[in-house]
């Protein structure tokens, strides 16, 4: 039941006979009339069952990009339906033109699309369908909400994937370098090629130089089918926010470049989120079907309010790692991480894998740091030095345990972590 | 047909529960709008204003004087209250008895004036000066002793009729030695009456000095109905003036001295019916107020996320310190995390210690060893003006280092 402004219009016009009878028994009757009237209406409007609804959603979309979906609405009454529809979503879903004209004839349908542009990351979900259908006589008329559940998935952004294209670049050209120095038994035979000065002659393979009548040499390229396992840190300080996001956020950022690039590379990648229990994980894919899988994982994960459980972290990689691999943990170095247990897991962990810690620094905290105009910002600078000195001896301390530390702000990140993932493959030390 | 076919996946609005349904379940709910509707139906439709006014015809306390008013109706007397001075539509003076009741501070002089000049006979219920004097020049309101019995003691047959009544708040009095026209009854032991009548060209003037022996608890006191009555009955209607604050309309004549068609309230400047269409306007007002506020299907939750920002940590301490002033602690800080940039920077190890950091400072720098100790590893600075000049220092140290 809802009423119209044409009902409102003809309540103000009662305004014309009070003034002429100045009589408020009429201004009385008048209203209650109209009032009358729009009940009435709205009891000869069609009852709203005789509409079928149907919602069609886009399985996915990034973050920051628009995409579009749609409402369909079917008579299946014989009356012409006249009303309206609205396709109600919850705010950050970002759903504009959600509310339609309705004017149907008996038997037929009508689709309305509803455009997406959401602000935030996750399963976003779908709230009723609701219809109006208006009397014959426009003053009111019956209104129902339908409920009809549906989920638009809400991808990460990716931002830092404009990142990938210089990191594939280089990737090539540690490909392309011939003899790399490599250690240890993973070294991977690549092609044999022609002696030039500077080359070490170890690696020169005699068998081909009796071949041929020059004097070739080996190359190797680095390793392929080496694994990476990324443990995304959900737990509670994950959700403190650095610049407008959660440091999580940059977490998903890192581990989605790292990801693209490392299956270029023809690693496997492996991922976990992780605080006390396992959030999400994207593992056993190869190929184009990663990203996507990926993205879609990571899409729902939300940093829980609760403190890490890095000895279950540990079990969690030893279980699922039977050789020697790159273990990324992305969390947050402070001292309070020290004392959760991170410094025993890595130190766990580096014995039989290569571990890359990776946190995100704050920039506020950063221009904190560099604060001198007045005494409260000095005390906030020594603040800020005073944190910087803890990170920097758990990092130290962390380093000693032969773990690979990058720090990096939230935008930074993900680059930084590529980077030193690509400066490890370099060096063969994966 | 075709749209049976194309069904799948519709979901249709399920009927709800039907009215009967829903009083079933919460019968409680039901029984309370009902009574609701009708204890509003109520109060609307028995609810008049409560009339408490000071002898008002309409009103049946102790103070009003509807008594009066239905004992002259019984004995075959119109009597009509009006509210504004102005809407006081008096066809036939001749034939009509004014009764104004009005103390001094509910009449202005304006309203007096243009009541003297009614063509009829007047009864006013308490004193004005005004009008006591526009009836006879002579005559004052003066002070009395409230509450004593005094006879009439005149020739004035309502008077005589009455013989006896008590005096109020206020009396007639004829200031001396001047002999006034006016028939004067019920004099005090003060000299002042609390009766006056006077003919006048327009009409005669009667002036009952205390108002309350028209009220309904003291109308059967002493003489006071018959002189109530007898006044006010002269006529085959009365029509009846409380004077308020509220009302500033005066009576109005024509030119002639005759009482004109039609009467306008004065001042108002407003077209008659303007408070009705305001009224119909403010009712209507109420239906938009449902129209608006039935809304379109229910509001959507958004379940948000924590806010909790990553320096606050920082930024508490940072408030820490300030509040103990902890400069020796917050210099510390500072110094330490420059020494190891810099130790950084010129690749001093770790295990260089002290003394490693401080040679290469003063290597890079050119500054003397003990200038740098001290800057690096002096005592910490004792107030906030030593700590923002240590710090000046420390960056100027910094940036020489830095400098490529």
């Amino acid at each position: 039941m809802y009423i119209t402004g044409w009902t409102v219009l003809l309540a103000a016009l009662g305004a014309v006979p009070a003034a002429i009878t100045q009589d408020r028994g009429v201004t009385w009757l008048w209203m209650l009339a109209v009032v009358a009237l729009a009940l009435i209406d709205a009891g000869l409007a069609p009852k709203p069952s005789t509409l079928g609804v149907r919602r069609t959603v886009p399985g996915s979309v990034r973050l920051t990009e628009s995409t579009t979906g749609s409402v369909t609405v079917v008579n299946n009454g014989r009356r012409r339906v006249r009303g309206a529809v609205r396709d109600a979503w919850q705010p950050s879903a970002g759903a504009s033109s959600t509310r339609h004209r309705l004017n149907l004839a008996g038997g037929v349908r009508a689709t309305f699309d509803t455009h997406f542009h959401p602000t935030r990351r996750g399963d976003r979900h779908a709230d009723r369908i609701t219809v109006r259908l208006q009397g014959p006589l426009r003053l009111g008329g019956r209104q129902q909400s339908i409920v009809v559940s549906d989920t638009l998935r809400v991808l990460p952004e990716f931002a830092s994937r404009r990142h990938l294209p210089s990191r594939l670049q280089r990737l090539r050209e540690i490909d392309g370098q011939s003899a790399v120095q490599l250690k240890g038994a993973g070294s991977e035979f690549d092609s044999l090629r022609e002696y030039v000065i500077g080359d070490d002659v170890r690696s020169i393979d005699w068998r081909g130089t009796a071949r041929r009548a020059d004097v070739v040499v080996r190359t190797y390229r680095p390793e392929r089918d080496r694994r990476v396992f990324i443990v995304l840190d959900t737990s509670r300080l994950s959700a403190a926010r650095v610049g407008d996001a959660p440091r999580l956020d940059a977490s998903i950022e890192a581990t989605l470049l790292l990801t693209a690039l490392a299956t270029r590379a023809g690693d496997r990648v492996q991922v976990t989120a992780y605080d006390r229990v396992e959030r999400a994980r994207a593992l056993g894919t190869t190929g184009a079907g990663v990203m996507p899988q990926l993205a879609s994982a990571l899409a729902g994960v939300e940093p829980e309010l609760l403190e890490p459980d890095w000895p279950g972290v540990v079990r969690l990689v030893q279980g699922r790692l039977s050789q020697r691999s790159l273990v990324v943990l992305l969390t947050t170095i402070d001292t309070s991480t020290a004392d959760s247990g991170l410094l025993e897991a890595v130190a766990a962990l580096s014995q039989s894998h290569v571990v890359m810690v990776a946190s995100v620094n704050d920039p506020e905290v950063e221009r904190m740091l560099k604060g001198r105009d007045d005494a409260h910002e000095l005390y906030a600078a020594g603040a800020a030095a005073r944190g910087a000195l803890e990170r920097d001896t758990v990092s130290t301390r962390l380093r000693q345990l032969t773990a690979e530390v990058v720090t990096a702000s939230p935008d930074d990140l993900a680059p930084a972590v590529a980077d030193r993932y690509l400066a490890l493959k370099a060096a063969g030390r994966l | 047909m075709s749209i049976d076919a194309d069904q799948r996946g519709y979901v249709s609005a399920t009927a709800g529960p039907t009215i009967t349904a829903r009083a079933r379940r919460s019968p409680l709910l039901f029984v309370g709008l009902a009574l609701f509707a009708i204890i509003i139906t109520i109060l609307v439709t028995q609810s008049r204003p409560a009339d408490n006014q000071d002898l008002s015809i309409e009103n049946s306390a102790p103070n009003g004087s509807r008594a009066v008013a239905q004992i002259l109706r019984d004995q075959g007397v119109g009597v009509r209250q009006v509210n504004l001075l102005g809407d006081a539509h008096i066809e036939d003076p001749e034939h009509t008895t004014l009764v104004i009741v009005a103390g001094s501070s509910y009449l202005s002089s304006a309203q007096s004036d243009s009541v003297a000049g009614y063509p009829g006979d007047i009864v006013y219920l308490g004193l004005t000066a005004e009008s006591l004097e526009a009836a006879d020049p002579d005559l004052y309101v003066d002070y009395a002793e409230p509450g004593t019995a005094v006879v009439a003691n005149c020739a004035d047959p309502d008077a005589v009729a009455a013989e006896e009544t008590r005096t109020g708040q206020d009396s007639i009095s004829t200031g001396g030695l001047a002999v006034p026209q006016a028939e004067l009854c019920f004099p005090d032991a003060n000299g002042g009456y609390a009766y006056a009548r006077v003919e006048t060209s327009h009409g005669s003037r009667t002036f009952i000095a205390n108002p309350t022996i028209a009220s309904n608890d003291k109308l059967d006191e002493l003489g006071n109905a018959a002189l109530a009555l007898r006044t006010m009955g002269h006529h085959e209607s009365v029509t009846w003036y409380v004077g308020s604050y509220a009302d500033t309309t005066t009576l109005t004549w024509g030119e002639d001295g005759s009482a004109p068609d039609r009467i306008t309230a004065n001042p108002n400047f407003l077209p008659p019916g303007t408070a009705d269409a305001l009224f119909a306007l403010g009712l209507a007002a109420l239906v938009a107020a449902f129209w608006r506020a039935r809304r379109f299907g229910p509001l959507v939750t958004e379940p948000l996320p924590v806010v909790v920002r990553s320096s606050e940590a920082t930024r508490g301490r940072a408030r820490l310190y300030r509040r103990a002033r902890a400069t020796g602690r917050s210099t510390a800080a500072i110094r330490g995390l420059i020494a190891l940039r810099m130790g950084q920077r010129l690749g001093v190890p770790r295990a260089a210690g002290k003394a490693g950091l401080l040679e290469a400072i003063a290597r890079a720098t050119g500054r003397a060893s003990g200038d740098v100790e001290s800057l690096l590893y002096g005592p910490p600075p004792a107030n906030e003006t030593a700590m923002m000049h240590l710090v000046e220092r420390l960056d100027q140290l910094e940036s020489e280092v830095h400098r490529p």
